[in-house]
């Protein structure tokens, strides 16, 4: 080994999997295991700077502005404000400031056995990384690894598009000027979280898809429910098309589009790719240290462990289905109780909750309908429209679904899938019932409140055993 | 080994005499380094075995990692 500086565990990354691994692993140890942790960017990564905390930030003050203009109810006027567009950047700015502040750079002090390290780490060998940061070149060994280089905005190469110029989720954040007129290319989650957001706050929105399903993986129906919603306030969604290239004329960005019915322009003042994530795999040097990896992330078995047994990954640098923020810290946990309590704990997957946070949200948790099908045999489901729950006729809103899979035999729930109003607050319930085995029984026979959006849950669960039509207001 | 969590002479005797019973001999324990170094039979108990003996186990304070087999 090369002894530079030596650590018993080595995190590279400081974002949510990283802090997570360190914290744990100091608790673990009493404060005794001397933690490396190495990075670049502002702390915190993804979440706090670029991701979950601006994204949702910005929802929620577009949702403030869309509920002044569009009261829901009759009687009550709508007002169309001006949005000061500047001003509610700053202010998402301090926020975010504020957040890594408190939750990452103060949190910080409280482990004096942490030591944060700025640079750009690749290994050398199987338990050396060199560091190459702004102050020069570092040599840093350890017993331990914990790789959680998390990932990046990806941007498929299209020509024009970088002379052009566009954002990504990474960029969108320092921009001061609303865009009258946005395209956003690709349409997953982050499109379509911050396609609602601008157009509510006054751009005219274009997501431009290759494919026709709103993102790729979730019930088809909900995904047009959805859609359909978001279309309905006026967000334009330009499916079946392939981008061939960017241009800019008379000052304008011009998207070039391909699809079945001929080529078609798009004019935007901005545009956003939002084309997906790449793992930071690249410049790691994880040849040198016997870790096995692919375009799609770090190989890792349940446990988190890499192909060199000294080597753990967590976050989005895996190759797993989801990459979400409450998934990278509970593996950074999972990860570093692993390392010292020389367990092989392991996270199931299908117990994943994930939201998208649209109006009406999507939260969804467990197999598809197609998914357990093709994977198990047999599954039975039932969906349900948003206006047979009564709090959605109270709330006036009237766009969503609930799906709930049960595999045929068993009745067990496999699946719960909801576009509703605050979907991502009670898929929780959805959590349980696949965590703890319950059947559609179990829910039924588990009181809900009355009204609530979730009550959602139990009446898709109800038409499993009757025409819910049929029934008269909460019967059990 | 390198043992983590030992902060009195209390913890010594425990993580010493935890060793012990899980069969090593010639067990030493430095509270000031955080470390241990013992003797096993690798036919009957592996260093890494030795990891997993309660008093290094989930519930118990103190956990260790194989630094160097000898
Ligand atoms: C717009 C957006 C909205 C999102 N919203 C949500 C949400 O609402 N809910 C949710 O659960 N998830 C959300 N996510 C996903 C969530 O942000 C990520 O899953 C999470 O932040 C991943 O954490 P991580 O620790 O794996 O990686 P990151 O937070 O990305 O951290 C990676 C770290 O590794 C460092 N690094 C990279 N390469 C190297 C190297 N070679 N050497 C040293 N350091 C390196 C980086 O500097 C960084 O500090 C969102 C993501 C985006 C982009």
């Amino acid at each position: 080994m090369n002894l530079g500086e030596e650590y018993d565990l080595v995190i590279i990354g400081r974002g949510a999997a990283a802090f997570s691994a360190a914290i744990k692993a100091s608790e673990l140890t009493s404060g005794q295991a001397s933690i490396a942790m190495i990075g670049y960017g502002p702390l915190g990564g993804t979440c706090v700077n670029v991701g979950c905390v601006p994204s949702k930030y910005i929802i929620e003050a577009a949702n403030v502005h869309q509920a002044q203009i569009n009261t829901r109810y009759p009687g009550l006027t709508g007002v169309r404000t001006e949005v000061d567009f500047p001003a509610l950047m700053e202010s998402l700015r301090e926020a975010v400031l504020e957040e890594r502040r408190t939750k990452y750079s103060e949190v910080l002090r409280s482990y004096a056995n942490i030591k944060v390290f700025d640079g750009k780490a690749t290994f050398t060998d199987r338990n050396t990384v060199s560091v190459i940061g702004e102050n020069g070149r570092k040599t840093i060994s350890g017993y331990n690894f914990i790789i959680a280089t998390g990932s990046s905005a990806k941007v498929n190469k299209i020509q024009g598009l970088q002379e052009a110029g566009f954002l990504t989720s990474e960029t969108v954040w320092d921009i001061n000027t609303l865009p009258k007129t946005l395209a956003i290319i690709g349409g997953g989650f982050i499109g379509l979280e911050l396609g609602q957001s601008f157009s509510r706050l006054g751009s005219s929105v274009k997501i431009i898809k290759e494919h026709s399903t709103v993102t790729a993986g979730i019930e088809p129906e909900l995904g047009e429910a959805l859609m359909a919603s978001l279309s309905g306030e006026g967000i334009e969604f330009m499916t079946g098309r392939k981008v061939l290239r960017v241009l800019i004329r008379n000052g304008k960005k011009v998207v070039v589009t391909s699809a079945s019915s001929g080529n078609e322009e798009i004019e935007a003042d901005e545009i956003l790719v939002a084309s997906g994530r790449t793992p930071n795999v690249a410049s790691l040097g994880l040849d040198h240290a016997g870790v096995k990896f692919s375009e799609r992330g770090i190989a890792v078995n349940g446990s988190m462990m890499t192909s060199n047994p000294d080597i753990f990954a967590a976050g989005d640098v895996v190759d797993q289905k989801y990459k979400l923020e409450t998934l990278a810290a509970r593996e950074g946990a999972m990860v570093a109780s692993n390392m010292f309590n020389h367990t092989d704990k392991s996270i199931p997957m299908d117990q994943i909750p994930w939201a998208v946070f649209t109006e009406p949200q999507f939260a969804s948790v467990g197999y598809t309908e197609t998914e357990y099908t093709l994977r198990f045999g047999k599954a039975e489901s039932r969906t349900i429209p948003l206006e047979s729950v009564p709090k959605a006729r109270i709330l006036r809103k009237n766009h969503g679904m609930f799906k709930i899979v049960t595999d045929a035999e068993t009745q067990k729930v496999v699946g719960i899938h909801v576009v509703s109003p605050y979907a991502a607050e009670f898929i929780i319930e959805g959590v349980y019932a696949i965590k703890y085995g319950l059947t559609y029984n179990d829910i039924i026979e588990s009181s809900h409140i009355f009204p609530t959006v979730a009550e959602g849950i139990k009446l898709a669960a109800q038409s499993f055993t009757r025409d819910i039509s049929k029934m008269s207001c909460c019967m059990e | 080994m390198k043992v983590f969590g030992m902060t009195c002479d209390d913890c010594v005797f425990t993580v010493s005499n935890g060793l012990k019973s899980a069969g090593a001999t010639d067990v030493f324990v430095s509270l000031e380094n955080g470390t241990a170094s013992a003797v096993v039979d690798d036919s009957v108990l592996s260093p890494q075995d030795l990891l997993k003996i309660p008093v290094f186990g989930e519930k118990s304070h103190y956990k260790a990692q194989v630094r160097k087999v000898e």
